[in-house]
């Protein structure tokens, strides 16, 4: 009883899984947001009319203010930011050792109140990425699905 | 509001991958708690269950699959979970359970199997993101951990050392509970600044590791508290704060929604200043930083003075503000709900003189005890006092 088991398999087991496969959709304001994003190379953010926020990615309303977002409170802002912060990861999301490391950042989008996480194109994994200036690189226009994997990465904008 | 006192407790070791199921492990806790308390199933009025994500146990709505382990069969029951919030949100539902005048013997049981999750709990971390904005990227919540670090890190200009004393002080802090996984006596800080790099600056010994494990907790009416002891513990404050699902979009440097949590214990609980009232602190501990953030959330200080405090010895178990004397998650182990163990039942047996080799000397009167989850953004806080 209560003891280590270094084996999962080592215990009398049931092998099981819960399969189950989903749709997300983008919702009301993620679909304007990707439709844009396959025409253009700049980002869609909605204005708070109360508070003056500038929601990204666009959403339908202020979650501080609860105000809804109309139509004239779009707006097209660049696809450039700022890091915040970033780390050099070493392990995928299943804890395996990637082949290689890749910068991740928290990027402040300019012209915005928000964030997005992105990876960062580098050959230099030992800088200090904090306060860099950097812009998205997109997919060729004619291959983007509208998904957040329409852009490629963000690099150094110079 | 009716008083509410802690009258018993229970914890199983925490390892990974045990042999028993999630509702043996129940039991144990369980058992344990009923045993110390001097009572049995038929003296509960009511069960609350605190396990986190489905996934790691691999059984949909697995509150219900517990029942018969968590001495709730037949009983008004509930599961509660907010993440790692839970192992103090789980106590927090009980006590109003019992405050609320609604029941006089409450039993909290947390519960979570983490090694059903084959070949690595981290993979059920995989659904918990924004499918839209987050997932596209497939990231590890290591990666955000890290980031969250490197925040406080700069801003603060903490060198990884005094973060990696943490990890040495709680796995220290563990030798001797009877449920720990990761004590060790020996440990030093150069072992935890060469161990494996995740994600950069977060290193293998910065994490407290999955683990199953269970932990019980029995509260008591004022107006029964008589039958059992002539010394109760009380719980004194009780807080939760939520920040935006937007994680993009926080402070990452101060967890701001602890001290919504903090401050709404502390003002039930009567407390003013926090580092001078509160004699202990069983911060949420998952990874060494979370502990300093968690001491600063918590308003044991001022913002970017828990390296300092850390490293002068002040948290040490026979400091001035000891932090963790359970040897926290990182040392004693990290089953997300039952770390109820070492954040609330360690601070009911520290103020009840039952803490054994850990117990902190002097006369502690007020602990707390806190947890952090769903995504970063949860705190849940318990103030207890004897
Ligand atoms: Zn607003």
């Amino acid at each position: 009883m209560l003891e280590k088991q270094t084996d999962p398999t080592s215990p009398m087991h049931w092998r099981g899984d819960m399969q189950a496969d989903y749709m997300y959709t983008n919702g009301v304001a993620g679909d304007r947001f990707f439709r844009h994003l396959m025409e253009k190379d700049t980002f869609l953010a909605t204005k708070c009319k109360k508070c003056g926020k500038v929601l990204f990615p666009a959403r339908l309303y202020c979650e501080d203010c609860f105000q809804e977002i109309s139509e004239s409170d779009w707006l097209e802002v660049p696809a450039t930011g700022t890091v915040r912060v970033f780390t050099v990861a070493t392990i995928n999301a299943h804890g395996k050792k990637m082949e290689e490391p890749k910068i991740i950042a928290l990027i402040d989008i300019d012209k915005t109140d928000g964030a997005l996480l992105g990876i960062i194109k580098t050959k230099d994994l030992k800088r200090d990425f904090c306060g860099v200036k950097v812009k998205a690189v997109f997919k060729p226009k004619e291959k983007r699905e509208g998904t957040l994997k329409d852009i490629l990465y963000f690099e150094e904008k110079i | 509001m009716k008083d509410v006192a802690v009258i018993g407790a229970g914890m199983t070791l925490f390892r990974r991958r045990l042999k028993e199921t999630g509702k043996e492990l129940s039991f144990l806790a369980a058992k344990m708690a009923l045993e110390e308390a001097g009572i049995q199933k038929s003296d509960l009025d009511m069960v609350v269950m605190g396990s986190a994500p489905d996934a790691f146990d691999g059984i949909h709505m697995k509150g219900e699959n517990l029942i018969d382990g968590a001495a709730a069969a037949g009983k008004p029951y509930v599961r509660v979970f907010n993440g790692g919030g839970t192992g103090v949100f789980a106590p927090i539902a009980g006590w109003w359970h019992v405050a609320s005048g609604v029941a006089d013997i409450v039993m909290v049981v947390c519960e979570e199997k983490m090694g059903s999750c084959y070949p690595h709990p981290q993979t059920a971390f995989r659904h918990i993101w924004d499918p839209i904005i987050d997932r596209p990227l497939n990231p590890n919540l290591i990666w955000l951990f890290a980031m969250e670090m490197n925040r406080y890190m700069t801003v603060y200009n903490i060198k990884k050392e005094d973060i990696a004393r943490v990890a040495v002080k709680n796995k220290r802090n563990a030798v001797g509970h009877p449920c720990a996984q990761l004590a060790d006596p020996n440990i030093t800080i150069d072992d935890v600044l060469n161990s494996e790099v995740m994600a950069w600056p977060v290193q293998r010994l910065d994490v407290s590791p999955p683990s199953d494990g269970a932990s019980a907790l029995i509260y008591c009416s004022k107006d029964k508290v008589h039958q059992f002891t002539d010394d109760p513990i009380w719980v004194d404050g009780v807080g939760w704060g939520i920040d935006s699902t937007m994680w993009t979009n926080r402070d990452l440097c101060f967890p701001r929604y602890v001290a919504t949590a903090a401050k709404m214990a502390y003002k039930m609980a009567g407390i003013t200043n926090p580092p001078k009232d509160i004699d202990f602190a069983e911060p949420y501990d998952p990874f060494d930083y979370k502990e300093l953030h968690h001491m600063e959330g918590l308003l044991l200080c001022k913002k970017g003075e828990a390296p300092i405090l850390t490293r002068e010895g002040v948290t040490q178990r026979d400091g001035d503000l000891p932090i963790c004397p359970s040897g926290g998650l990182l040392g004693v182990g990290n089953p997300i709900a039952a770390t109820m163990g070492q954040k609330v039942c360690e601070v009911y047996w520290q103020l009840a003189g039952k803490a054994g080799k850990r117990q902190i000397p002097g006369d502690p009167r007020v602990g707390v005890g806190q947890a952090w989850g769903d995504i970063m953004q949860m705190a849940t806080v318990i103030v207890l006092r004897r």
